[in-house]
C-alpha cells in the first residue's frame, strides 16, 4: 500500500487558475494536467473516460462561483459532479474520487498542491476496482 | 431448397419478445419463410444445435441473434453461430448493448446468487445449496453452464456486423432489415439499421420544447397525469429522447410514456447514459447549491434510468467489487 500512488486526472479553466504561468512550467509539476477553457466543458464522458482509462480520482478547478467567462459554466460543472457522485456509486466508485473546486489562482501554484491533497484522500481508498473483462471476441469467417 | 440462403434465428439471454417480433411482421414471415431455409429457430421450429455444428464454416447466410450473453451456454451458441454465418445481426437491445438484464451489472453475481438462493424472503434452502457448473447425483455428473461475473453485450463475445436496436425491434425495421439481407443491399458492416437521429428529431412533442428548459422539480411518470401533447423534459419528467437514436416509431411517446432509451445511442456517441447526465444536470436549475442538490436527489436510481438498456456497453460497464 505505501508504494502506491493514485492516477489523477486534474482538469482546470485557463480563466481562473495559472494564466500568469506557462502552461509548460506547471505540467511539470502537475500529471494528467488538462487545462481547458471553461470546467462546463467538461463533459460526463470526458469524467467517465478517464476513470475507464484508469484514473483513480478526477478534479476539476473552475472559476469561483458568479465569476464564470461563460456566465455559468462553473455552476453546470459543478451540478454534472453532483450528479455524477450518484452514477458512480452504482458503478462501486466512492463519490471522493471525483472533486470540483471553484476558485481564483492566477499563478497556479495551488493545483499541484490541491492534486497533491486529493491524491493524499484517495490514496487511503486504494486503486479503483476493476470490472470483469469480456470474454474475447472471436474472428469473423 | 438447397439454393435457398439459409438463416437461423436464435435467443441468447432475452425474454423472447424479440422473437415475438420477428412473428409480428405477420405475412411478410411466410414470403421469408419461403425465400430462405430456416435451420435454426429454437422459439419456434425443433432444429438441433448438432445440426448446426455438422455445417461448415460460413454456410448459414445470416443469423440474427437477440438476448446478451451470461452464461457459457450462450457464449457457446453465439461463437457457434459466428462461426458458421457470414452475416450477424444483433438483434434487439439486448443484443446490441445488453439491454434491461444488463441492469444485473450493478449487482454482482455474488449478491445475485445470495438473493435468489439464500435471502428472498420465498426461498427454503435450509442446506444452503446453491447451484454448481458440476455436480454428482447418483454416480453421475450433471453440468450447467456456469453463470459469469457480468452480462456481456453480443459484441462483447463474438464479432457483429449488424445493429437492430429496440426493445423489441419494431416490424417496420425488421421487414426493411430481412429485406435488405435478401436484396443484397447492405450499408456497410458495423452499421445500425435504423436511422442515425435521434428520437427528438422526429418526436412530435419536440415543437412544443422551449429553447430553455429550467427544472426545478422532476417528476415521474406515474406520479403525474402527463399532458399528452407536450415535451415529457419540459414537463419535468424524465425523457431519453435527446440522447437515444430514432426509428422506434414513437411507440411509447404515442402512448404518453417518456423514452427510456432502447434504440442506444446516435451514431458516433459510445456512452448514451453520460450523454444524457450532461444534458440532464444543464436543465436543472436552481437558486443555491442546497436547491440543486435538492432537485438532483428527486431521482430515483439516476444511473438505472440513464443506462436501464445500455450498462454493458457503458464506458464503465459495471459493478466493481
Ligand atoms: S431486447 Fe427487449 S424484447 Fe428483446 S429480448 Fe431483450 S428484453 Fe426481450
Ligand atoms: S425529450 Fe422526449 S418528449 Fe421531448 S421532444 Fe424529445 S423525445 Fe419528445
Amino acid at each position: 500500500m505505501s508504494s502506491y500512488e493514485p492516477k489523477l486526472v486534474c482538469f482546470s479553466c485557463k480563466f481562473g487558475w495559472g494564466y500568469l504561468n506557462t502552461e509548460e512550467a506547471l505540467a511539470k509539476q502537475i500529471k494528467n494536467w488538462v487545462p481547458i477553457i471553461c470546467s462546463g466543458k467538461v463533459d460526463s464522458s470526458h469524467i467517465l473516460t478517464a476513470f475507464r482509462q484508469g484514473a483513480d480520482g478526477v478534479l476539476i478547478l473552475g472559476c469561483r462561483g458568479g465569476d464564470c467567462h461563460y456566465q455559468d459554466g462553473n455552476y453546470e460543472a459543478k451540478k454534472r459532479v453532483y450528479l455524477l457522485h450518484k452514477v458512480l456509486e452504482s458503478y462501486g466508485i466512492e463519490s471522493e474520487r471525483l472533486r470540483i473546486e471553484l476558485s481564483i489562482d492566477p499563478e497556479g501554484n495551488k493545483i499541484p498542491q490541491l492534486v497533491k491533497e486529493m491524491s493524499d484522500r484517495i490514496a487511503k481508498l486504494g486503486p479503483v476496482k476493476k470490472v470483469g473483462e469480456p470474454a474475447k471476441a472471436v474472428a469473423v469467417v | 431448397m438447397a439454393d435457398k440462403p439459409k438463416v437461423a434465428i436464435c435467443w441468447l439471454g432475452g425474454c423472447g419478445g424479440c422473437d415475438e417480433a420477428v412473428v409480428d411482421i405477420n405475412e411478410v414471415l411466410l414470403r421469408v419463410a419461403n425465400a430462405t431455409d430456416l435451420v435454426l429457430w429454437p422459439v419456434a421450429l425443433d432444429f438441433k444445435y448438432d445440426h448446426i455444428e455438422a455445417m461448415s464454416d460460413g454456410e448459414i447466410v445470416l443469423s440474427i441473434i437477440n438476448g446478451n450473453v451470461r452464461n457459457s451456454d450462450q457464449e457457446e451458441i453465439a461463437k457457434l453461430l459466428r462461426k458458421k454465418s457470414q452475416l450477424v445481426l444483433a438483434f434487439g437491445a439486448c443484443a446490441c448493448f445488453g439491454g434491461t438484464p444488463g441492469l444485473a451489472n450493478f449487482t454482482t453475481k455474488e449478491d445475485i446468487f445470495n438473493w435468489v438462493y439464500r435471502d428472498a424472503p420465498t426461498v427454503v434452502n435450509p442446506e444452503g445449496k446453491y447451484p454448481q457448473p458440476k455436480s454428482r447425483v447418483n454416480g453421475k455428473e450433471l453440468t450447467l453452464p456456469k453463470f459469469y461475473e457480468h452480462v456481456f453485450a453480443l459484441n462483447q463475445v463474438i464479432n457483429v456486423d449488424y445493429y437492430l436496436p429496440g426493445c423489441p425491434p419494431p416490424p417496420y425495421l425488421v421487414m426493411n432489415a430481412v429485406s435488405a439481407v435478401l436484396e443484397g443491399k447492405l450499408p456497410p458492416k458495423g452499421s445500425t439499421l435504423s436511422p442515425r437521429r435521434a428520437l427528438c428529431d422526429t418526436c412530435p412533442r419536440n415543437k412544443t420544447k422551449p429553447s430553455r428548459i429550467a427544472l426545478r422539480d422532476i417528476k415521474r411518470i406515474h406520479e403525474v397525469e402527463a399532458d399528452p401533447d407536450s415535451c415529457f423534459l419540459a414537463q419535468g419528467i424524465l425523457c431519453l429522447g435527446a440522447a437515444t437514436r430514432g426509428g422506434c416509431g414513437e411507440s411509447c411517446i404515442s402512448i404518453n410514456i417518456p423514452c427510456r432509451g432502447c434504440f442506444g445511442p446516435v451514431d458516433g456517441v459510445v456512452d448514451s447514459g453520460a450523454k444524457f447526465l450532461s444534458a440532464l444536470a444543464s436543465i436543472i436549475d436552481a437558486e443555491d447549491d442546497e436547491e440543486m442538490k435538492k432537485v438532483i436527489d428527486k431521482i430515483d436510481d439516476p444511473a438505472g434510468y440513464c443506462y436501464r438498456f445500455s450498462l454493458p456497453v457503458s464506458l464503465l460497464r459495471g459493478k466493481r467489487s
